[in-house]
């Protein structure tokens, strides 16, 4: 029996939905990080509640990366996989995300009612050099599973994995006690807990290997949350004050959130009727003062563009999340993608003055919102936080943010601009309108409309007062323009490439520069925080490099660039293309990346 | 909704103190008369125009917050009441004026009616139904009698036209009441009635268009028309009583309400009242009142590992 030392390690469960993988997930994480090992989360989880069992798209997992350092991506490719049965794993060879070591723990359990099935996948598995280790459970589980009516095969498979990530028993049991403690009777939960010590034995007489991650004392307070959460902890200590949305994956989570917490900080939660309702409500709210903020993913954002021009024109401040997901259209609701940039910069009829603020992981979710209230409020316009699947989904560890209770916007530290890479906007923004009064201000009393107005706020047509509305609104835009520093880069001053990335995909494009430097390959990485507008000292850095590319989790190709990478060429004339421009749904691979690096480079 | 008038110390207000500009509507236009009906009782009732906001979405009638001098918000089409609803739930403080066209209210924004009604904030919506879509130049609405002819229909208006107030009591309308643009007491009236309901007020106001459809409403005549009286009802318009029908009808009534609703002959008066009705807007305010506050300070304790 092999102890391996290793400094990270990825591995996967996958299981049919709806029998616990992801609960699973939930108590291996909680451990980890309990143990004092930095890990990185992400979910697969199917559209549907419950696909039939046995099917490809039931597919319900969990990715889990281990390591015994700080990190920022869910990794290259998986060493190690448990599968339930064959299909589950036949689907996931599918994504190519295994290594030439991978081993797969795979139960034979349904092997005798589906051989030939069984048959046809281990055949791929050694066909692509998988090797497999074939498993059954034992005779006393198999029983206890029946008697829970096939609930805590998760529990078994939690077992093994215990044995081989060579886990503390202790910290394991004690989790799955948070876990289910209070939902379960006492004897179910003494079932479900042998189930995980013979899963932990069997793993004990049948594996022979295990790995072992480093753990390191944390130092400092740390707190465990995903991209979601954090992002509806950001908004409480942003001020908001209304929560105006409809359900919609991967969105949905921060309303469930705040539908449990904001009313203990003063604040309502509004389930509208429809996306339409939800932006209109909190624009209405905004209008009378409130801080309120929707919430959205692909096709709501498509409904919600007609009020999306009105927020502009009318200069009623409006945050919108969009926590993008695949599209066009109803898309891939749990896959994650890039693709929204261009329908939130340029959608709503008519021209566009908005401002997108962009989130690259859990720290970034928690203080957008000050950001995106300080900017709406300041500016009277839309104002975005645009997340994916990926950054709501995945759990990181980090240190506690500091909070903030922000109820001034003119009160936002300094500390949340510089780490959006902005400075503070001029205390006196022009509006187009000169009174800007909140209902109940006496005297104040104006009308607001989607129609041109004069700076009274009467209704005009005239050529005159079209231009001057439109000049007015794109110099709030041009403010923050002006107002953006140097984005984040890392890597070299200047050098043969620079690839350019926005929200989810800086943990990788930064791991990738990493591994370019302990290569000396001259290669340099950049993240936006605020995608649009775009800094104004853009081109001159892109000038420092012989090649400028995009990593972006979007469809480009030869004759289409990417979304960013339009967007680059329009605003710097550079011949930018991307380096990577995919829509599998799957996140952006470090390794991949430095491969497609050095191809680049030798050309 | 505020109690709060205006100081008796001060001038008290007049109508002219509403007003702002001409309206850019035509001569004859019904909707002259509802937004002088809506500022008598304004009025009437001395409420603080700092504290008043009308809103609306877009047509003809759309305009009419343009031309209070209250706050406003002419907002997109079909979508007055998502608008309204998010000023009750941020701001209970302020009182509320939907006004909405047949467009509006039953076309392009009949899923919001449906929700408004339903969650029964409270508001006085105005439905200014004039049959036509007057604004984009005389199309076919939900309301547009049958045969009647249109730019879009012009065989004729093909479907018989929807009811807004069988579809108000039907979807379960805690207040619903009919009026029309000429008969100004009766106007007021029912504005008066209607914003002391607690909830969601349907105000059903028949309205000329003088422009698209002359022949609609026979507005010099009142026997083609009943008013319902009660003592808990909308008193009848008295310079007309007299040269018309008037009904005792009892507004907890529902299924005689049903019955005036869907008769051919036109009503003006309280259909319905339901006082008793939850409101989501009181709902949501009392989640708050009565959740335990907790520390902003330590939102993320939560979380620590």
């Amino acid at each position: 029996m092999s102890v391996e030392q290793r400094s990270v390690t990825r591995f996967e469960l996958l299981m049919d939905a709806g029998t616990g993988a992801q609960k699973a997930g939930d108590i291996l994480l909680a451990a980890f990080v309990a143990m004092g090992k930095y890990i990185y989360v992400e979910p697969m989880i199917p559209a549907e509640i419950s696909p039939p069992a046995r099917s490809r798209a039931a597919l319900s997992g969990v990715i889990i990366r281990l390591a015994d350092f700080d990190i920022t991506n869910i990794g290259n490719d998986t060493d190690l996989i448990l599968a339930s049965h064959e299909i589950v794993l036949d689907r996931r060879l599918e994504d190519n995300e295994y290594n030439n070591k991978c081993v797969v723990l795979l139960d034979m359990g349904d092997k005798e009612s589906n051989p030939d099935s069984y048959e046809q996948v281990l055949k791929r598995c050694t066909k692509e050099g998988v090797s497999v280790i074939p498993f059954q459970m034992d005779d006393v589980s198999k029983a206890i599973l029946k008697d829970l009516a096939g609930k805590g095969q998760n529990l078994f498979y939690l077992g093994m994995l215990s044995y081989i990530y060579n886990m503390d028993e202790e910290i394991v049991k004690a989790e799955i006690q948070n876990t289910f403690g209070k939902k379960l009777k006492p004897e179910i939960m003494e079932k479900n807990l042998t189930l995980y010590h013979n899963g932990y034995h069997l793993a004990k007489e049948k594996i022979f290997f295990r790995i072992q991650v480093e753990s390191r004392p944390r130092e400092g307070e740390k707190i465990l949350i995903d991209g979601n959460s954090s992002l509806s902890m950001g908004l409480i200590d942003a001020g908001f004050k209304l929560f105006s949305g409809y359900p919609i994956t991967p969105a949905s989570s921060i309303m469930h959130t705040l539908a449990k917490e904001f009313p203990s900080y003063g604040g309502l939660v509004h389930q509208a009727e429809d996306e339409i309702a939800a932006i209109g409500t909190a624009i209405g709210a905004y209008f009378g003062g409130v801080p309120s903020v929707t919430c959205t993913s692909g096709p709501g954002l498509s409904l919600k563009q007609e009020f999306i021009g009105y927020s502009q024109m009318a200069e009623i401040p409006l945050v919108l999340i969009d926590v993008q997901r695949g599209g066009p259209s109803t898309g891939m609701p749990t896959k994650t993608e890039q693709s929204d940039l261009h329908a939130v910069i340029f959608g709503s009829h008519g021209d566009y003055t908005k401002i997108v603020i962009s989130v690259c992981n859990v720290i970034d979710c928690f203080y957008a919102p000050h950001l995106a209230r300080y900017l709406a409020e300041k500016l009277r316009l839309p104002v975005f936080i645009m997340s994916d699947f990926q950054t709501a989904n995945s759990y990181k560890v980090i240190s506690k943010p500091q909070v903030v209770q922000m109820d001034n916007v003119e009160d936002i530290p300094d500390f949340i601009l510089e780490r959006f890479h902005m400075n503070r906007l001029p205390k006196e923004i022009e509006m187009v309108r000169t009174v800007q009064s909140n209902p109940g201000v006496e005297g104040g009393m104006r009308r607001v409309s989607g129609l041109n107005t004069d700076n009274q706020g009467k209704v005009s047509y005239t050529s005159l007062t079209s231009q001057r509305s439109h000049e007015i609104r794109n110099e709030k835009v041009h403010h923050v323009n002006r107002a953006l520093t140097k984005p984040e880069m890392f890597g070299t001053e200047s050098g043969d490439l620079l690839l350019v990335g926005w929200g989810s995909t800086r943990g990788a494009l930064e791991e990738a520069v990493h591994l370019c430097e302990k290569e000396n390959l001259k290669v340099a990485g950049m993240n936006l925080r605020i995608v649009y507008p775009l800094p104004l000292m853009l081109k001159d850095v892109f000038a420092k490099y012989k090649k400028v590319m995009t990593v972006e989790v979007a469809y480009g190709d030869e004759l289409k660039p990417s979304p960013l990478a339009m967007l680059l060429r329009a605003h710097t004339l550079v011949d930018i293309k991307p380096l990577i421009a995919q829509a599998t749904g799957r996140p952006i691979r470090p390794r991949i990346v430095l491969k497609r690096i050095k191809e680049v480079l030798s050309q | 909704m505020s109690t709060q008038t205006i100081d008796p110390s001060k001038t008290p207000l007049a109508v002219k103190d509403l007003n702002t500009e001409n309206p850019r509507w035509c001569a004859g236009c019904g909707d002259f008369g509802i937004i002088m009906g809506l500022k008598r009782f304004i009025v009437e009732r001395q409420l603080q125009p700092a504290q008043t906001v009308n809103v609306s979405g877009i047509g003809c009638s759309s305009r009419a917050p343009f031309y209070f001098n209250t706050y406003g918000v002419h907002s997109i089409h079909g979508r007055p009441i998502t608008v309204a609803l998010g000023l009750a739930l941020a701001r209970p403080d302020l009182n509320l004026f939907v006004h909405a066209g047949d467009g509006d209210a039953l076309s392009i924004g009949g899923n919001h009616l449906i929700h408004g009604i339903n969650k029964n904030f409270k508001c006085v919506f105005m439905m200014y139904d004039n049959e036509i879509y007057a604004l984009t130049k005389n199309q076919t609405s939900p309301t547009t009698r049958k045969d009647h002819w249109t730019n879009t229909q012009p065989q004729g208006s093909f479907l018989n036209p929807m009811n807004p107030i069988s579809i108000a009591i039907g979807l379960g309308a805690s207040f619903v009441a009919s009026t029309a643009d000429w008969i100004p007491d009766h106007l007021t009236n029912t504005i008066k009635t209607a914003f002391d309901h607690p909830g969601f007020a349907f105000v059903h106001i028949s309205q000329r268009c003088p422009h698209f459809d002359p022949s609609n409403f026979d507005h010099k005549s009142s026997s083609w028309f009943s008013f319902l009286k009660h003592p808990n009802g909308i008193e009848p318009d008295r310079r007309l009583a007299a040269n018309t029908e008037v009904l005792e009808h009892d507004p907890s009534d529902i299924a005689k309400a049903f019955q005036y609703a869907a008769a051919d002959r036109r009503y003006f008066g309280l259909f319905y009242q339901n006082k008793n009705k939850p409101r989501y807007d009181e709902v949501l305010h009392n989640l708050v009142k009565n959740a335990k506050p907790k520390d902003r300070a330590k939102i993320l304790d939560g979380f620590i590992i």
